[in-house]
């Protein structure tokens, strides 16, 4: 694991952690605090990782941090029973989508200083603003692109694959031709982020009538829903379950698969398991649109801090040094993950050839529906979605099923918003 | 008639190597739990299915138990606390359990008291309420009592020890009345007389509870999931259930993390098999 | 007051106390948040609480996944329990054969599964039923059956589960097999044999009446078990795939705690308390046929 950083960056870091433990020092009339650690909860590769951009960070500020890192699936129960029970963690990352339901019932903080969310990517404060104030910080965006193997397209004839649907799916047709016994896209039934990329590139709204009503039977998601379903239909990728694909990642490197669309924590596997697929043989491009890319959404994690913390000044000096540039840089180096903040894209490491699509969607970001029923509907909305692929459904059916889950999901919220209690 | 003999004899050694295999069968999932644990990593994902370890190694124990620096950075999965936890709650529950039964179910068995009857009956139909159904409405509760998250919360719901009172009623009644009505006449206080008289009959049976209490309270699941939120505070199996979602394909790992879960209350139950044997069959007391 | 009436007191408030706090106050309570919205706006504001009446019941007869989950739970009931009681009673009838020894050993380790944790056996399981490296399907293709892929397919996943679970309960009714089937009398059997009855004969005529109310029992209190399945999905398949072991105990979890819909999630523990109250009331049904209780 690369902990050595090269000198620039370190010099990043290090200015960021000098203003953060500058601001702390303007505070120092506060007495010794709690000697216990600050404590930040992560999910996944982000709570794995994180101990490792602490040690600069406890240097340069004498601040000790203990990083909990959640299970991703069940990390939602586990954030909200801290609440409920008064343990929030000092510090912890949430995915933009939760931002809102979790200022709502007051479990974080507002925003302290307006510096933090400036000079991000355009569009990713709107997901963590609630009730007109920004609660959390974005930290990274994860948009999906395609990973494709080089040495199968090529076989076909192709460079790298078309970015517009109708030569996406011809591509797809052509590979089957060649190779009838595998597949060609690799999107399981049980992930949602393809459905919705497709759909945010065709411009769906997902939801209307102020977010009270599922809106899924629009041309546009029309659109997008018949073009997901007909590369099953086509048997260009095949109506399984990520657990049956048990290994995804084996299955693409393996060849089963030409086309792999993915987050970029992609990254981090290619470079782990090299042994599997060398570097030459496969390559990155932007999502296919409707007519070339368009925008799409792109989960992103940020960094809130606890309303209940008794050591917010410090929270907020951590959340400061990891949404830094030099942390930020850092991490895309640790987990591939890639910077919400605009400067730190300016760094060498970020004019990497296979960063290039990434950026390009992150500056054509869609925002999702901004309610706390989002996580839960596009749960849904993906179940009913693999109902048609399934031929359980026919298209028109599923949408109408899409808008009736969707209603009663919401049937709290559009009471609420009915009473004027919430907007 | 020659025959006989020989044919008993067969029956004899298929009837005990019946026994045998199906035992072995069943321990086999426990014994490759133990090997798997203690194979360098990676070694179990091949195939066929390795069962005996190339080289023993206590890689996986060392990482799953002990805090480790690596690159100036702490990891640790916090197994070591778990398990104190899973020990000091069992214990706890254990014994506030016993001692808010024990007496209760002599009470029940021996003592006259108005409305002993009826709160028997009420006693039983209790026992069909899932505790499942309590879960929602207790969380609320403990969140207004500021429980959640604390082992308090985990330990109180486990004393609502009904089946137990029913238990040590049912072994308590086979004590004769005649013993405790005489040592009545000798003018030994109601205490003493639970203490000195009936308390060293009924041992074997305490015994016998407290080992369903420690295992009950050990392996509980879904309510220690439910009110523990921080690390630092989760019992083995809520770590175990954790880890396991992030570390699903690192098996040696999770085995080690399995021997260390089953591996105190299963030589628990060993050593008090034969207490633990005598209560499942309705123990009682001779008095 | 006597003194043994203030000693009762004092022995039994206390638990009494308890129980009334964490076990009879929080089930009426459970009745009052099922006719609520209590949801995560609740949580937020109090005010933002309402009466809805049986609202919550008929917004699960109309959720797909709630069906999805009862109809999974009695699945796991009616191929579970033939299963359990089965290997029960097939391993009760093997320890109970005269001509074997040492049956105090045999019956500790076949029932070491049950004392152990279910979190930890159901992650070793995990790896016992992968579908590649998986001791299981070894053992299948050895005598030329293709892998299974046990979690991953929606129809073998209730299966799947169901060997694990019946490994780890099966010692439990065995034990109590094992002591009705020494109560068979044994005048009887001798009689049978006597009378030439092949062995299936007095298994039928004879092991089988005797110990009928026993097996019959313990087959009701297992559909109560069934019904109350949630670790062993929350740990190998999150109620994967394609929700095929959501269990009615596991939705409600995730509808309770995961997306904090306390309402509608007492409305199914409500629901669920009725099944097991009608299983119970089954099983004291046929405990007084039988004159016990």
């Amino acid at each position: 694991m690369g902990q050595a950083a090269s000198p620039p960056d370190q010099g990043l870091t290090r200015r960021g952690l000098l203003a953060g433990s500058a601001a702390l020092l303007a505070s120092a009339c506060a007495p010794r605090r709690n000697p216990a650690a600050l404590r930040l909860w992560a999910m996944s590769y982000e709570g794995d990782y994180s101990p490792h951009l602490m040690p600069p960070f406890t240097r340069a500020t004498g601040i000790d941090v203990e990083v909990q890192s959640l299970p991703w699936t069940a990390s939602h129960e586990k954030l909200l029973t801290a609440f409920a029970g008064d343990a929030m963690p000092d510090v912890m990352m949430l995915p933009a989508g939760w931002v809102g339901e979790f200022a709502m019932v007051g479990a974080i903080a507002p925003v302290c200083d307006p510096a933090l969310v400036t000079g991000l990517f355009p569009g990713l404060t709107e997901a963590t603003r609630y009730g007109g104030r920004d609660h959390a910080v974005p930290w990274s965006v994860a948009p999906q692109a395609q990973f494709y193997r080089r040495d199968l397209l090529a076989a076909a004839g192709y460079d790298g694959p078309p970015l517009d649907w109708a030569g996406w799916r011809h591509m797809g047709r052509e590979l089957k031709r060649r190779r009838p016994g595998e597949w060609v896209f690799l999107m399981p039934l049980n992930w949602w982020d393809a459905l919705f990329t497709f759909a945010g590139q065709a411009g769906a709204k997902l939801l209307r009538d102020r977010n009270t009503r599922g809106d899924f039977a629009s041309p546009e998601f029309a659109a997008a829903l018949d073009f997901y379903a007909s590369l099953y239909a086509d048997r260009l990728a095949p109506p399984m379950l990520s657990t049956e694909l048990q290994d995804p990642f084996a299955a693409f490197a393996q060849g089963a698969f030409a086309i792999y669309p993915r987050s970029p924590a992609m990254l981090l596997d290619l470079r782990r398991r090299a042994a599997e697929i060398a570097p030459d043989r496969w390559g990155v491009a932007r999502m296919p649109g409707p007519r070339g890319p368009a925008p799409a959404g792109g989960i992103s994690a940020t960094l809130a801090v606890a309303a209940t913390s008794p050591r917010a000044h410090e929270a907020w000096t951590l959340v400061r040094y990891m949404t830094g540039v030099g942390a930020e840089l850092e991490f895309q180096r640790l987990i591939g993950s890639l910077p919400a903040r605009q400067s730190a894209w300016a760094a060498p490491q970020m004019q990497a050839p296979v960063l290039r699509p990434f950026r390009s969607q992150m500056t054509e970001l869609v925002t999702e529906p901004n309610v706390i029923e989002w996580e839960r509907i596009r749960i849904e909305v993906q179940l009913v979605a693999e109902r048609l692929v399934r031929g359980d459904l026919t298209s028109a059916q599923a949408m109408a099923t899409m808008n009736t889950r969707a209603d009663a999901i919401l049937a709290k919220r559009r009471a609420l918003v009915d009473a004027g209690r919430i907007a | 008639m020659a025959v006989t003999v020989p044919r008993a004899r067969i029956r004899a050694i298929l009837a005990n190597a019946a026994v045998a295999a199906v035992t072995l069968l069943t321990l086999l999932p426990l014994a490759w739990m133990v090997t798997v644990s203690f194979m360098p990593r990676g070694e179990a994902n091949h195939f066929p299915p390795p069962f005996w370890p190339s080289r023993w190694s206590w890689e996986n124990y060392h990482e799953l138990l002990v805090r480790r620096l690596i690159d100036g950075a702490w990891f640790d999965y916090r197994m070591v606390p778990a398990l104190w936890n899973s020990l000091g709650i069992a214990a706890l529950s254990t014994l506030f359990g016993l001692l808010l039964t024990v007496p209760a179910g002599y009470a029940f068995a021996k003592l006259r008291f108005t409305g002993r009857e009826r709160l028997l009956r009420l006693l039983i139909v209790s026992l069909i309420v899932p505790g499942q159904v309590a879960m929602l409405p207790l969380f609320l509760i403990f969140k207004e009592l500021g429980l959640v998250n604390s082992y308090a919360g985990v330990i109180l719901p486990s004393l609502a020890g009904i089946f137990a009172i029913l238990f040590v009623r049912q072994a308590t009644l086979g004590i004769p009345d005649e013993m405790l009505d005489a040592a009545r006449l000798d003018g030994a206080s109601e205490a003493r007389i639970f203490g000195s008289i009936v308390l060293p009959l009924l041992a074997p049976i305490v015994v016998t509870l407290a080992l369903f209490m420690f295992l009950g309270s050990w392996n509980d699941f879904l309510w220690p999931l439910i009110i523990l939120s921080d690390q630092h505070r989760y019992t083995l199996p809520v770590a175990v259930a954790a880890i396991g979602r992030e570390h699903a394909a690192d098996g040696e790992l999770m085995m080690a993390a399995a021997v260390v879960t089953t591996l105190p209350v299963l030589a628990l139950f060993l050593a008090l098999q034969r207490f633990y044997m005598n209560g499942l069959l309705g123990g009682s007391v001779k008095g | 007051m006597t003194r043994q009436e203030r000693t009762a007191w004092t022995f039994t408030a206390p638990v009494l106390a308890i129980i009334a706090f964490v076990l009879i106050l929080p089930t009426l309570l459970a009745l009052a948040l099922s006719v609520t919205d209590y949801s995560v706006y609740a949580l937020a504001d109090w005010a933002n609480l309402r009466f809805i009446g049986l609202g919550n019941f008929t917004t699960l007869l109309t959720t797909p996944l709630f069906w999805r989950a009862l109809g999974n739970t009695a699945l796991f009931s009616v191929v579970g329990v033939p299963m359990a009681i089965g290997a029960s009673l097939l391993a009760a009838l093997l320890l109970n054969d005269a001509t074997v020894r040492w049956k105090p050993l045999w019956r500790v380790a076949l029932f070491a599964p049950y004392v152990t944790s279910v979190v930890a056996t159901a992650t070793v399981w995990q790896f016992l039923l992968n579908t590649r490296y998986g001791l299981l399907n070894y053992g299948l293709s050895l005598v030329g059956i293709g892998p299974v892929d046990w979690l991953g397919d929606p129809r073998a996943s209730i299966p799947a589960i169901l060997i694990f679970v019946t490994w780890k309960i099966f010692g439990y009714n065995m034990i109590v097999f094992t002591a009705a089937l020494s109560a068979v009398p044994q005048d009887l059997m001798e009689a049978a044999r006597l009378d030439g009855a092949s062995r299936l004969g007095r298994f039928r005529h004879v092991t089988l009446p005797a110990i009928g109310p026993t097996l019959l029992l313990a087959a009701v209190m297992s559909v109560a078990g069934f019904l109350q399945l949630f670790a062993e999905p929350y740990v190998m398949t999150q109620g994967g795939p394609a929700q095929s072991t959501v269990t009615v105990l596991y939705f409600m979890f995730d509808e309770g705690f995961k997306w904090w819909n306390l309402g509608q999630a007492s409305a199914v523990a409500l629901i669920l308390f009725v099944l097991i109250l009608a299983v119970t009331l089954v099983q004291a049904r046929i405990g007084r046929r039988y004159e016990w209780l």
